[in-house]
C-alpha cells in the first residue's frame, strides 16, 4: 500500500472501532477511578512488542506506513483519544483497512475476549 | 475485615493491602488482546517473537545512555570513543547494539551517533518521518516525540520549540536538529553543568535526564526528572511524504 492508499485508510469506516472510541474506556480515566497511579496502561509494552513483531515479521503492514496512518488517523479519525489507545485502534484500523483482519472476526474476537476475562 | 474461611489469606491481606488495580475490563484492553490473537493465527508473527518483544519493550530505559554521559564527562578516552564510535562506547555501558534483545530487533540495528554540545553549540534530536529513536540506550521514546507537532515544528522553530520545554538557547548559541531515520540514530552528549566538580559517575548521571539526551532539556543538579510536557495535535498536520 502506497502513500495515496495510505491516505485513504481514514476513509475506511470500522463501526467496531468507532463504537470502542466513543465509549472512551481510556487509561486515564479508568486509572483516575481507581486510584491506580501507573501512567501508562497495562497493555502498552504488549502493544510495543506487537508492533515490533509486525516490524520484523513481514509485509503485512510495514512500519513506515504503519506510522503514517497512525499520524493520519490520530488526526483525522480518533483525535479524541489519549496515547496509547490511538495508537492501538490505529493499529487495528490499519489491518482492518488493509484485509489484513478481517471486521467482522475482530468484532468476534473482542466479544470472545471479553467473555473471557470478564469469566476469570 | 470481614470474616472468611480462609483464616491464611486474611491475615495476608493484613500485611499485605492490595495496591489499587483497576477493576474492570476495558475495552482497549480487549482489543489489544484481539489483535494480537488474530494476528498470530494469521502468521504476521508469533506468539515467542511477541513475548520477547515485549520483554525488551519493558527492559529498556534511559539509564544506560546517563550512564554514558555521565562517563563521558569524567573520561576523556571514553568521551573519544564515544564520538568516535558510538557503538562500543554503548557496550561499555552494557547496551549491545547489534542484538540489544539477544535475537535482533526490526529498527533498532542501526549506526548510532554521539553529537556533543559545546557552550556556543546544542543539538535537539527528531524523526521528521516517523518516530525512530534510539530506543536500546534511551528507552521507549515518549509521546511528544512522536507526535507531528514536534517533528514538523522542531525542524522550522527549534528555538521556539525548545522555549516551549522551557529551554531557552541563548541567541549566540546556534541550534543543529539532527533528523533520525531507520539506520541512523543520535544521542546528545550535553555540556557537563557547572556546579558538579567532584562529582562521582552515579552523581553525574542521575542528572542526565532522557529528555537531556534529546536535547531538549539541560542537566542542572538537583534536577533529576523530564518536564511534563502537554501532548497536542498540530495545528496543521504533517506532511507525509
Amino acid at each position: 500500500m502506497g502513500e495515496d492508499q495510505s491516505r485513504s485508510v481514514s476513509q475506511v469506516s470500522v463501526p467496531a472501532l468507532d463504537r470502542i472510541a466513543t465509549r472512551r474506556q481510556v487509561w486515564a480515566r479508568v486509572s483516575e477511578k481507581y486510584g491506580v497511579t501507573n501512567p501508562a496502561p497495562p497493555w502498552k509494552s504488549s502493544l510495543d512488542g506487537m508492533c515490533d513483531a509486525l516490524d520484523t515479521n513481514g509485509d503485512a503492514l510495514p512500519a513506515l506506513e504503519r506510522r503514517r496512518e497512525e499520524d493520519l488517523l490520530s488526526e483525522e479519525v480518533y483525535s479524541a483519544l489519549p496515547a496509547p489507545e490511538r495508537q492501538l485502534i490505529a493499529l487495528a484500523h490499519s489491518l482492518v483497512a488493509r484485509g489484513v483482519i478481517e471486521e467482522d472476526a475482530l468484532a468476534r474476537r473482542m466479544q470472545a475476549v471479553r467473555t473471557r476475562l470478564e469469566a476469570a | 475485615m470481614a470474616q472468611t474461611d480462609e483464616p491464611h489469606e486474611t491475615a495476608h491481606d493484613d500485611l499485605h493491602p492490595h495496591a489499587p488495580m483497576v477493576e474492570e475490563i476495558t475495552d482497549f484492553e480487549v482489543l489489544e488482546i484481539a489483535v494480537r490473537e488474530l494476528a498470530i493465527e494469521k502468521g504476521l508473527f508469533t506468539a515467542d517473537d511477541h513475548r520477547r518483544f515485549t520483554e525488551f519493550a519493558e527492559e529498556i530505559g534511559p539509564t544506560a545512555g546517563a550512564r554514558l554521559v555521565a562517563r563521558a564527562w569524567l573520561d576523556p578516552e571514553f568521551k573519544r570513543l564515544a564520538l568516535e564510535d558510538a557503538i562500543a562506547a554503548s557496550r561499555e555501558v552494557g547496551v549491545d547494539w547489534l542484538e540489544p534483545t539477544g535475537f535482533g530487533t526490526p529498527s533498532d540495528f542501526t549506526a548510532l551517533q554521539v553529537l556533543e554540545d559545546t557552550p556556543k553549540l546544542h543539538h535537539v534530536v527528531v524523526c521528521t518521518l516517523c518516530s525512530c529513536y534510539p530506543r536500546p540506550i534511551l528507552g521507549n521514546s515518549p509521546e511528544w516525540y512522536r507526535t507531528p507537532n514536534y517533528r514538523r515544528r522542531i525542524v522550522r522553530w527549534p528555538r521556539q520549540v525548545l522555549g516551549e520545554f522551557g529551554l531557552h538557547v541563548p541567541e549566540d548559541v546556534e541550534i543543529r536538529v539532527e533528523d533520525s531515520n531507520q539506520k541512523h540514530r543520535f544521542m546528545v552528549l550535553p555540556v557537563r553543568p557547572a556546579g558538579t566538580d567532584g562529582w562521582s559517575e552515579d552523581d553525574l548521571a542521575e542528572i542526565v535526564t532522557r529528555d537531556c539526551m534529546i536535547g531538549v532539556a539541560l542537566p542542572k543538579p538537583g534536577v533529576t526528572t523530564n518536564a511534563v510536557t502537554a501532548v497536542r495535535p498540530a495545528i496543521r498536520p504533517a506532511e507525509h511524504q
